[in-house]
């Protein structure tokens, strides 16, 4: 943009440079607009499902006969909710999940900081063989060992009750979690403990008020994390499980579709409250979701 | 661990797996197998989950327990896990009694590996020695011991609904032939003749065209027969079955292997498909009142020769063999093949079934007249393709047909895969 004429360079020299700004201005504006209207329209195709789901809870079993599933609502009704809830047992299968999940949470997150706390402070014999079994467990797919879940269950004599599920699902948890809790440990400056040490700490004090306490972040992440999957978990429940009074919600979910025609409805309104309590979970601890994400990947 | 030491660690991992295996194998086999006699309630594993089913054999398990005799309670689980986990709770160390499931091959299988409860003297009874013949040929295995109980049965046939019929100036065919023309009108007043619901999870719906149109031209004979390894799905009688397939299928619905069939229900109701060929199941998905404009018309006959059968499915009860409470478990079949039992099943399920028990009433209403009409009057009955054969035979089927559906001038290649798919499982 060089001027070659003499009168008014300045004029026509502000002229290009406005017309330059307003350009960039334009591009980035149109940006902005593409970006918005592009993430709007990804987050619009997020959400038709759940909006579908929603709206589907909500509609009468005639209509959906009679209009489709996918056709615009005409009546408006919660009897799927009520219905999810008293006669498909959802309120019992609610309380079965939670005397699962949460006790389950609670085992799997205590045992695997001990053992976390083990093998990262200490250098025990065959450590590394240990973590990498642990591994190799979470490799592992499930379907292989449902046989032998179920078989043993049963040798033991806990096949059809809850404690068989907290077990199963302890067990497959804690691999995963020492291996997470041992990455975010051996972070913890050799140097705290050290000090801890000539107080006249013991190796149970120095992992009860030492440690433990600074593991939080970590465990909150791991905590959050584990309660949807084991919330959300239907394999091992119908593995272990035979009887419908102790069946979790996810199971109770799949007991609302009839063997040939199923009650859309009365699904939808289920599964809006079998997602109820981890949407809860998450929006309580959405911060340690995020966390979790990068838990264990820098060491 | 590239080091060539020998060391504590390798050893002690080599151990540890050593173990683990072992202890694991041990649990495979250890565990004890039941049998004998013991107290308490019943336990009637039921795939019955639908609301109103399930509903339905809760009344009739009240009714029992008042009774004053032996008590049992009921146990429903999902259909689709109980599908799954039979063969687990059959085998299980302590396994629940009684079980809803079919009749034929699939309870023989199980008879085979011993898994049933011998139930010969409990059909000398009363009631069961008076049930048909053919119902006596189904709940026996294959060396003469009967080991179900049947209770209801369903039909399949072309559904309607009567209003639309008569808008478009139509009435039902008799033979192949009138049927085609029936489609060729549909198609002319710009109705898609013939829906089909193969779609999504229900493939196999598709079976039933086959089934019927098998049954149709080479007998049912031949087609159980098929079905048990006896013929070849590549053998030139089967591919006459897709010949006539090929003359009906331009009348299929567009969306035939797109909608499942609950949805191509309401595509029929909606008079946006003209019929249906459906068991009587999908009455469970029609809103309230819709059902009285509803009829039905059997499969046309081909070929004249051929004996009219018709698909019934039946339904019923099989106990399982370890069961510690046979005498209760007896006492409760014995209960459930009355005719009370069966009435009272049938007043509070969806109506549209029909009780084995010969003097047992139906629910009345024209189309289930019509259609106890329809079984009654057949030269046979079969039961469905997945029931007739096997759990493991039935998605060879599925896969197979909707890939003819797609692709039908591959029916060669098709044909050819099938058999090769049937013959491994057959194998076994």
């Amino acid at each position: 943009m060089r001027t070659t004429t003499p009168p008014a360079p300045t004029t026509q020299a502000t002229q290009a440079t406005q017309a330059t700004n307003s350009r960039a201005l334009h591009r980035r504006r149109a940006a902005t607009v593409g970006f918005h209207a592009g993430a709007g329209l990804l987050s619009v195709l997020w959400l038709i499902p759940i909006a579908l789901v929603l709206v589907t809870a909500v509609r009468s079993f005639d209509d959906i006969a009679a209009n489709g599933l996918g056709a615009l609502p005409h009546s408006f009704t919660l009897d799927g909710f009520s219905q999810a809830w008293t006669d498909g047992g959802q309120q019992r299968a609610l309380v079965n999940s939670l005397l699962v999940t949460v006790p389950t949470v609670l085992l799997s997150l205590l045992l695997a900081s001990m053992a976390a706390f083990a093998l990262s402070r200490y250098d025990l014999p065959g450590r590394r063989t240990l973590l990498l079994v642990m591994l190799g467990g979470n490799l592992l797919p499930p379907q292989i060992l449902l046989i032998p879940v179920s078989k043993m269950a049963e040798l033991f004599a806990l096949h059809d009750t809850l404690w068989a599920l907290i077990g199963v699902q302890v067990g497959f948890g804690i691999g995963f979690f020492v291996f997470v809790l041992h990455g975010f440990m051996r972070a913890i400056p050799a140097e705290v403990q050290q000090a801890a040490v000539i107080d006249g700490a013991g190796p149970a004090q120095i992992y009860w008020r030492i440690v433990l306490p600074l593991s939080r972040p970590a465990l909150a992440a791991l905590g959050a994390l584990s309660f949807t999957w084991i919330f959300n978990d239907l394999l091992w429940a119908i593995t272990v499980l035979r009887t419908e009074t102790r069946m979790p919600i996810t199971a109770s979910l799949l007991g609302l579709q009839g063997q040939y025609v199923s009650q859309w409805n009365v699904i939808a309104a289920g599964s809006v409250i079998a997602a109820a309590p981890t949407v809860l979970v998450f929006l309580r601890f959405q911060r340690h979701f995020v966390a979790g994400l990068n838990l264990g990947a820098v060491k | 661990m590239a080091t060539s030491l020998p060391s504590r660690r390798r050893f002690l991992t080599g151990a540890g797996a050593a173990g683990l295996s072992a202890m694991l194998s041990g649990c495979v086999t250890s565990v004890r197998s039941g049998g004998g006699t013991a107290g308490g309630a019943v336990t009637l594993q039921s795939n019955l989950s639908s609301p109103q089913a399930k509903s339905a054999l809760q009344t009739v398990v009240d009714a029992f327990n008042s009774r004053g005799g032996s008590r049992v309670s009921l146990n429903t689980i999902a259909s689709e896990t109980f599908r799954t986990q039979l063969p687990t709770y059959l085998t299980s160390a302590n396994p629940p009694d009684l079980y809803t499931w079919y009749p034929g091959s699939v309870a023989d299988a199980y008879a085979k590996r011993d898994l049933l409860l011998d139930l010969d003297d409990l059909w000398k009874g009363p009631d069961l020695s008076r049930y048909s013949a053919a119902l006596k040929r189904l709940c026996s295995t294959r060396s003469g011991t009967k080991v179900f109980v049947p209770t209801t049965y369903y039909w399949w046939a072309f559904f309607y609904r009567k209003s639309q019929f008569e808008k478009w100036g139509v009435s039902p065919p008799e033979t192949w032939d009138e049927f085609l023309d029936l489609c060729d009108k549909l198609k002319g007043k710009k109705v898609e003749p013939i829906g089909m619901g193969a779609g999504g999870n229900t493939a196999w719906i598709s079976s039933s065209w086959f089934d019927y149109l098998n049954i149709r031209i080479n007998g049912p004979q031949y087609h159980r027969d098929l079905l048990a390894g006896r013929h070849r799905f590549d053998d030139p009688e089967v591919r006459r079955v897709f010949d006539r397939w090929d003359e009906a299928r331009p009348f299929l619905d567009s969306k035939s292997t797109a909608l499942p069939f609950q949805d191509a229900t309401t595509e029929l109701l909606q008079g946006r498909t003209g019929m249906m060929l459906i068991g009587t199941f999908f009455a469970d998905a029609v809103p309230k009142g819709g059902l009285d404009d509803i009829d039905f018309f059997r499969f046309p006959a081909i070929d004249p020769e051929v004996p009219m059968a018709e698909e019934a499915p039946t339904d019923g009860y099989f106990a399982s063999a370890r069961s510690r409470r046979t005498r209760q478990t007896k006492e409760l079949l014995g209960y459930l093949a009355t005719a009370e039992a069966q009435e009272l099943y049938l007043k509070g399920s969806s109506g549209t079934a029909l009780p084995t028990h010969p003097d047992a009433k139906d629910s009345g209403t024209a189309l289930v007249k019509k259609g106890r009409a329809l079984i009654e009057g057949a030269d046979e009955v079969t039961q469905f393709f997945n029931r007739d054969s096997s759990d493991e035979l039935a998605p060879t089927a599925d896969t197979a047909l909707i890939r003819y559906l797609a692709e039908p001038e591959k029916i060669g290649s098709i044909l050819t895969t099938w058999q090769r798919d049937a013959e491994k499982i057959w194998g076994k």
